[in-house]
């Protein structure tokens, strides 16, 4: 709690700060009418999702409490999203961003919240510093994930994109721009920490979070490696394994296995791009490690598309794979005849928090029509196989559903920019 | 399987069968004649334009000046400087804006438009189409 608040107040702080920084602008810049300081921005998402497995939700997030399938036969929140942004430019070299996106949030309300807040102090063309809340660079398109105009998909590839439970900081970050001849190299590096709400009640709260990444563009060809390391606590799934340890040793072990207390959690990204403006290849590989019950992940995706002037084709295929779906818990017969019956169902509630792993492969095709200018309407169609004990990326699962199933989904969004 | 090889090999025989548009209209880079700029590569315009770069290689600021989404002008010298169509530009713009990492040049509405604002600033760089070039600007050649 009172971690809560103290994040809180930074991120008060650094939204007070950009505000502040923006009115500034105002006085500092009245007389300057050649260029003006503010600019407004937004973007927004209208989109439905069918599921043909009715037995359980599709989301497309970790923090999103219900989508389509069990919920909805057509659900409008897997995608339906707006976005606006003031960008001040302050000084030449000062300038101060704040966005804020409306979705589903995880008390199924629409609130808006605050997606970048930061002030960026530009040293040099090449060189930048930023104070605020920032998203992490993860994979090629985790910093448009909510700007769905920015990528061909209705959503990038859910088996990688959701490999890294936290999404951004509230923090500093560092940016060094390279250039070598026709090559172009941008180094980053970020600190900071994070608290989100969660649909399970609670919080996930990411501290000593940092992280590097180098994104080299040469040509149409695009090359971004990042790390990420965070120390994640999961506080309303701790006080469930707190439960296993009134076991004795054996139950103190397992706590102590799967529980998230500050567990140290790192992830890896290495993507490629290749767009010839006619022709465009996508592939990344992702791999996450952390000692608790969310375990190792790997997942990896290919997609290309062709581009028949407004109209973009594409097909992707991609997979993910975890470790230590099930486990056998407490050996039953070790524990006292009274509490047999409690121990059991602890077993059983493990080893549902572990089939939550997403392990599947999706085969997709899609479409993308530039209608307009700043508007896209994209259809796409996911075929996904759930591996075995697993409920793949599937949530609110409902009595009757059924581990390492099949299931297809329809979806329909039509993006904007402004 | 079978679909998804369906649909790659209807992709790849339209793409076949789609000739290079080549746009017909050919658009020059441009600084005002009080510039002491003469060539540059395609790539160091398309760096400027792109946000990738804000000066010239002598040093100096370089102020690059778009024209109008969906103008004839825009969508040709896009595509011979950059190599991307205009809504490859536009998403990427969209990832720079709602990301903090900048804003697009400012945008005039026309090639007469381009003239007059580059005519005023030595620093100033655009396009415009090529029968349009006077004795106000300088083609900029591209190696």
């Amino acid at each position: 709690m009172v971690q809560a608040n103290c994040v809180n107040s930074r991120l008060r702080f650094g939204s007070y700060a950009a505000t502040a920084v923006m009115l500034c602008a105002v006085s500092a810049r009245a007389a300057d009418a050649d260029r003006s300081v503010f600019s407004f921005n937004g973007f927004g998402t209208l989109g439905v999702v069918h599921s043909s497995e009715d037995h359980a939700d599709f989301t497309s997030s970790l923090y999103k409490p219900n989508g389509a399938g069990f919920s909805h036969n057509w659900s409008p929140d897997v995608d339906s999203l707006i976005g606006a942004q003031v960008t001040a430019n302050v000084a030449p070299r000062l300038s101060a961003v704040l966005q804020v996106i409306a979705e589903q949030n995880y008390d199924k309300s629409y609130r808006p919240h605050v997606e970048w807040a930061n002030i960026k102090y530009q040293f040099t063309a090449d060189c930048s510093i930023r104070v605020g809340r920032t998203v992490l660079p993860a994979f090629l398109f985790s910093e448009t994930r909510k700007v769905t105009y920015t990528y061909p998909w209705v959503r990038p590839p859910i088996e990688v994109y959701r490999l890294l439970p936290v999404t951004s900081e509230d923090g500093l970050d560092v940016s060094y721009r390279l250039h070598l001849g026709e090559l172009t190299s941008t180094v980053q590096a970020n600190a900071g920490r994070r608290t989100t709400h969660i649909v399970e009640g609670g919080t996930t709260e990411a501290r000593d979070t940092w992280g590097v990444s180098d994104s080299t563009e040469y040509g149409p060809l695009t090359l971004q490696i990042t790390y990420v390391k965070t120390h994640l606590t999961v506080s309303s799934l701790n006080s469930f394994f707190d439960v296993f340890r009134q076991f004795g040793p054996q139950g103190i072990a397992i706590a102590d296995k799967y529980n998230s207390n500050a567990k140290p959690l790192s992830n890896i990204g290495v993507g490629a791009s290749y767009d010839s403006g006619n022709w465009l290849v996508m592939s990344e590989w992702g791999h996450s490690h952390t000692p608790s019950f969310i375990g190792n992940s790997t997942a990896w995706y290919v997609s290309g598309g062709y581009r028949f002037g407004k109209f973009m084709p594409s097909i992707t295929y991609s997979q993910a794979k975890a470790d230590n779906l099930s486990d056998p818990g407490l050996n039953v017969s070790a524990v006292p005849p009274l509490v047999v019956g409690p121990a059991t169902g602890l077993n059983a509630a493990l080893n549902s928090i572990l089939s939550t792993k997403p392990v599947q492969n999706t085969i997709s095709a899609g479409a993308r029509w530039d209608v307009l200018q700043n508007v896209s309407l994209k259809l796409q169609l996911d075929h996904t196989r759930i591996g075995a004990g697993s409920s793949g990326v599937l949530t609110n699962i409902q009595p009757g559903f059924q581990t390492g199933g099949e299931f297809t989904l329809f979806s329909v969004s039509i993006d904007f920019v402004f | 399987m079978h679909r998804m090889t369906l649909i790659g090999f209807t992709i790849v025989a339209l793409a076949l069968s789609q000739g290079t548009g080549a746009s017909e209209v050919d658009v020059v880079a441009v600084v005002s004649s009080k510039s002491t700029l003469t060539t540059l590569t395609k790539s160091q315009v398309a760096q400027i334009f792109l946000g990738k770069s804000d000066h010239f290689p002598d040093g100096s600021q370089a102020l690059p000046i778009d024209q109008a989404e969906g103008t004839v002008a825009r969508d040709a010298f896009y595509t011979k400087y950059t190599g991307k169509s205009a809504a490859v530009v536009k998403a990427y713009w969209s990832k720079m804006v709602f990301t903090g990492r900048g804003l697009p040049p400012k945008a005039v509405s026309n090639s007469l438009e381009i003239r007059k604002v580059l005519a005023q600033n030595p620093n100033a760089i655009g396009y415009i189409e090529q029968n349009l070039v006077d004795s106000s600007l300088r083609v900029i050649v591209t190696q």
